[in-house]
């Protein structure tokens, strides 16, 4: 299997910009952005898909951190 | 005081010397026989400051001058001493810096025209070097259209040497030299794709403390090697000297890249 090539990689970040575009939109609700999704499929490499979906996370959460800072979680707390 | 006081006399002692050597030789060859004559001479420039204004204007002038000179030559002593134990300090760190960087094995590639290029063969150019592989979905040619550009940026500055932009692959079961040459022309023309067996690619990275690890294997067989997403730059003695990661832009690493160039020190 051949890696894509330029106009492939760049079909395929064009499809998902705009897949993350509709999710952004329409708060993250997968249903109402059917039609990017399987765009973005057919244009992408299988594993990419994968990898993309997880990128995504990576950054909503990274964009959080950065926004909101890091909030340790609450642990049992000492009988005082 | 008594210290300027002693200088200034030491100076007048040294004004006195330099006439008389100025005086001595041509006296000598025009007339042997003046030597008689210079005593009373010396005497009376030792004691011209009683005999007229102007002579003791002279006579302060000399001394000025003298003394201009004299202390004009001791810092230039002084800084040329201290220049060059700057420069030997620098060398030796240079020197140290260069024993502990990375980069001081050797490697030996297969480029995307199937030639064997070793890392002799880049030697006494400046190289910027990545790591990668070709079904990367986003960093890669991210950083490599970076790459091409900071090289492209470089060469429009007719005072540098040409950069010679590198692709090493972490992925070698995929990336054999045919992949390679379909991969490398999206990006700048000299830009060369190097590959070789498992054990070659890993040889070159380590030398680069490259870490790469394969993701596990999807149906169709695709997977996605997690590497060291790092650009280095390589000095023409082949050894590492800096590197660049995602947080730097074009223009940082070309500036950065320039300074370098223009501040190396050859062994």
């Amino acid at each position: 299997m051949t890696a894509p090539n330029s106009a492939e990689r760049k079909a395929c970040w064009d499809a998902r910009d705009l897949l993350w575009k509709c999710l952004d939109d329409n708060g993250d609700r997968a249903e109402s952005c059917q039609k990017f999704q399987s765009e973005f499929e057919a244009k992408c490499p299988a594993q990419w898909v994968k990898y993309f979906a997880k990128r995504r996370d990576f950054l909503k959460y990274k964009e959080k951190m950065q926004k909101e800072g890091f909030k340790p979680a609450e642990g049992p707390q000492e009988a005082s | 005081m008594s210290l300027l006081r002693c200088i200034l006399g030491d100076l007048r002692g040294r004004g006195q010397l330099l006439r008389t050597f100025v005086t001595s030789p041509l006296s000598s060859t025009i007339r042997p026989t003046r030597r008689d004559v210079r005593p009373p001479q010396q005497v009376r420039f030792l004691s011209q400051g009683r005999d007229s204004a102007a002579a003791a204007k002279l006579k302060l002038r000399t001394r000025l001058l003298v003394t201009l000179l004299f202390g004009g030559g001791i810092m230039a002593v002084w800084w040329f001493v201290h220049w060059e134990k700057q420069q030997k300090l620098r060398r030796q760190r240079v020197e140290q810096l260069r024993q502990v960087a990375l980069g001081q094995g050797t490697f030996s590639l297969l480029d995307h025209h199937g030639r064997r290029r070793t890392k002799q063969d880049f030697l006494g150019s400046w190289v910027l070097l990545y790591f990668g592989f070709t079904h990367c979905p986003d960093i890669c040619p991210d950083e490599l259209d970076k790459l091409s550009a900071v090289v492209a940026s470089l060469d429009r500055d007719a005072s540098l040497p040409p950069v010679q932009p590198l692709f090493i692959t972490v992925d070698p079961d995929r990336d054999d030299v045919a992949a390679l040459a379909r991969y490398v022309q999206d990006f700048h023309p000299r830009l060369i794709g190097l590959t070789g067996t498992t054990e070659e690619v890993k040889h070159a990275g380590r030398d680069y403390r490259v870490y790469a690890s394969a993701g596990p294997k999807d149906e169709d067989g695709d997977y996605i090697v997690d590497h060291t997403i790092l650009i280095y730059l390589v000095s023409p003695d082949g050894l590492f000297l800096d590197y660049y990661n995602r947080m730097k832009n074009q223009e940082q690493i070309a500036e950065s890249v320039k300074n370098h160039i223009n501040s190396y020190v050859r062994i």
